[in-house]
């Protein structure tokens, strides 16, 4: 029985220390110190080659090359860029363009430091069934499934969620349910056979210049106000729940028995807890403000802490991340506030609650113009209270262009070596 | 991990390692607390009742070649030659696995849904359970034959290896089921390998129509998947007998607007 010994005692020790916490969860998770961090680009007319590229940057504090680029890739052109993740077995990580809908597999497994584009997937819009702009990428055992914003014939809110397998053939296309027809994020919680879809609007508005958008009535009704919760299994939506103002982000809680998850609304500036009830359906109702409603701060990206303490929310118009102490989730509450920059987007904590990530790009034509067009990647320190510079990379002085979503990368998580002692 | 979920994780692991795994010689000197694993899956414990049969459908999401393969008493045999043309649930694992996540958990499902179909003979008849070791060089036909006798099967389980390297990589690269050794920093084999438990549903056609790995490898979630399939099996015309779309239809286009509750699942 010592093997059995070895299993429990294996079990029982805390095994991921590093890596982040909204991907999925059927997703290996890279346990201490990232070395990477892995920024999908959108490329910037007259900023480097002007392409879309996914960069990556060293962050191991014992590199010697610590906060600096170490490689970039480009495909070539324009794509808007946006989002991307690993697969499930984390050898090659998809992304995407919400523009013209091509998909981009990099290798990073063969090496880590030097991502390599393998494929392309040029079809998705034919593969689909006329499904345009892909967002989220979120793993599934042997597949990717890509939630999206818009569609062919009108390029409005209705859209669906497209699953490929890994090797990047079309599996199939679920058409969001009538009434709740936009799409945005996705995200499983297993435990529950539950899946949460969210809604942001169509390839019209998501492509518009932002100032011009919000001056046109008309164009900001076609926001969703929507979330989904359905059967995962069966792929079937089993309720709808009214969420105004566009809910983007979706964050399950990642503790055993807090069946909930977290999103904010972009234009009504509120934190939402969608909760199961006792009957096993779910709640969504708004918990908190997000800073002052009026002032439309736009939240953008959320990231919750692993013990699901911490909310770190993201505000784009006033480049601030609040970090709110949702130990009890449904009354959030502020406990650090930072500027991060004239505009900020993504925000990305480890596991391990030590470090967290920023990039500044929304959307090409929605990312603020002149000198607030800050374009950056920075890193900070997070002790539970503040949170403390570590480094910073400007995109546009290093020719990269508009950074925006972020995964991390370990060396050795690819050697496929056991660590005796560390 | 909850206790209760911790519990039952453990014992259906139990089932699968209450006999000595052998581990590693280096591996037993080495305090399990101290190994950095350079990765962690997480574990859940299914808490919900699987859809009801039939309610769903199972996308076809590749489809496997016919490999050889050795059986646990030697004799060479494939994979399709093992399915017989039904339904059928393959499973990689290695025998000396110690990751209670992985291989074990697979073992102790398989048992469950070996005894669920024992107890179903209509349905026994019409599933095969197929466990492939990814470990040839340890785990031959007699090892296999080692662990078909703890496991007892009482309907059609299927304990096989192949004949080595030639003959294993095609296979998991047909399935895409990646596994590599892990080694020590001085290079020599730990006796472990990285590899994430997949758990591969074929249909009769040997397609793959679900892939499992250990969020939802629940025995009554594969059953139902089992039964599923083959209620799809018999709705559909014997080959050639009409022109109806079968699984590998790809797509339409999207639902015209006003179209009533969730369009059907595009396959």
């Amino acid at each position: 029985m010592r093997a059995f010994a070895l299993i429990a005692v294996l079990l029982a020790a805390p095994l991921a220390r590093g890596d982040e916490t909204c991907m999925s969860p059927y997703m290996p998770k890279i346990t201490g110190q990232e070395d990477y961090v892995y920024v999908w680009t959108l490329g910037v007319d007259g900023v480097g080659d002007g392409s879309d590229k996914l960069v990556t940057v060293a962050a191991n504090p014992k590199a010697p090359n610590y906060g600096k680029v170490v490689s970039s890739v480009s495909v070539g052109g324009r794509h808007e860029a946006h989002h991307g993740d690993f697969t499930d077995d984390r050898r090659f990580f998809w992304a995407g363009g919400l523009d013209d809908s091509v998909l981009y597999v990099f290798e990073v497994a063969a090496d880590p430091a030097h991502p390599k584009l393998v494929r392309t997937i040029d079809s998705f819009v034919r593969d689909t069934g006329g499904v345009v702009g892909p967002h989220t990428f979120f793993a599934l055992p042997g597949r990717m499934l890509v939630s999206a914003l818009s569609n062919e014939r009108d390029q409005g809110g209705r859209t669906a969620m497209v699953t490929y397998n890994n090797d990047g053939k079309f599996v199939e296309t679920v058409w969001m349910p009538d009434k709740a027809e936009y799409g945005y994020d996705v995200r499983v919680q297993p435990r529950l056979n539950r899946m949460l879809t969210s809604s942001f609007t169509g390839r019209q508005n998501y492509m518009r210049d932002f100032g011009a958008l919000v001056a046109d009535p008309e164009a900001m009704k076609h926001f969703g106000s929507t979330m989904v919760v359905w059967d995962f299994h069966a792929r079937k939506a089993v309720q709808t729940l009214e969420v105004p103002g566009a809910p983007l982000e979706i964050r399950w809680a990642l503790q055993p028995r807090h069946n909930y998850a977290f999103t904010t609304t972009a234009l009504t500036s509120k934190i939402w807890l969608v909760a199961q009830q006792d009957d096993g359906s779910f709640r969504a109702a708004p918990v908190a403000d997000i800073g002052d409603p009026k002032k439309t701060p736009l939240p953008v990206d959320i990231s919750l802490s692993a013990d699901d303490r911490f909310l770190f929310v993201d505000t784009f118009m006033d480049g601030t991340c609040r970090v709110y102490d949702v130990s009890d989730p449904r009354k959030p509450r502020v406990v650090h506030q930072q500027r991060i920059g004239s505009q900020v987007n993504m925000v990305s904590e480890t596991w391990d609650g030590e470090r967290v990530y920023f990039t500044s790009s929304l959307l090409a034509n929605w990312d603020k113009k002149g000198k607030d067009n800050e374009q950056f990647l920075k890193a900070y320190g997070w002790d539970g209270k503040r949170l403390s510079p570590l480094f910073q990379v400007d995109f546009l002085a290093a020719g990269l262009g508009r950074p925006h979503i972020m995964r991390f990368g370990q060396e050795r998580f690819y050697k496929n070596q056991i660590f005796e002692g560390s | 991990m909850t206790r209760r979920a911790f519990a039952a994780l453990l014992a259906l692991a139990g089932q699968a390692v209450a006999a000595e795994v052998a581990a590693p010689a280096r591996l037993r000197g080495v305090d399990p607390t101290a190994l950095g694993y350079t990765y962690a899956v997480g574990t859940f414990v299914p808490e919900y009742a699987p859809p009801a049969v039939g309610s769903y459908t199972l996308p076809v999401i590749q489809t496997v070649g016919d490999h050889p393969l050795l059986d646990a008493d030697g004799r060479p045999a494939t994979l399709f030659a093992l399915k017989r043309g039904e339904v059928a649930v393959v499973a990689f694992i290695y025998t000396t696995c110690v990751e209670v996540a992985g291989c074990p958990l697979g073992n102790a499902v398989l048992k469950r849904i070996d005894a669920a179909l024992a107890a179903e003979p209509s349905l026994a008849r019409r599933a095969q359970l197929i466990t492939v070791s990814f470990d040839p060089e340890r785990d031959t036909p007699a090892r296999m034959a080692e662990v078909r006798a703890l496991y007892h099967p009482s309907a059609s389980w299927r304990f096989v290896t192949t004949r080595g390297e030639a003959e294993l990589r095609p296979l998991l690269d047909d399935f895409g089921q990646p596994v590599a050794k892990l080694r020590f920093a001085d290079g020599r084999w730990s006796g472990l390998f990285r590899h994430v438990l997949k758990v591969f549903l074929l249909d009769r056609e040997n397609r793959v129509r679900n892939v499992y790995s250990v969020g939802f490898l629940g025995p009554e979630l594969v059953l139902n998947d089992v039964r599923t399939l083959l209620r799809e099996a018999d709705a559909s015309p014997p080959p050639g007998a009409g022109c109806l779309a079968s699984p590998t239809t790809a797509v339409s286009a999207p639902p015209p607007a006003g179209a009533r509750g969730p369009s059907p699942r595009r396959r």
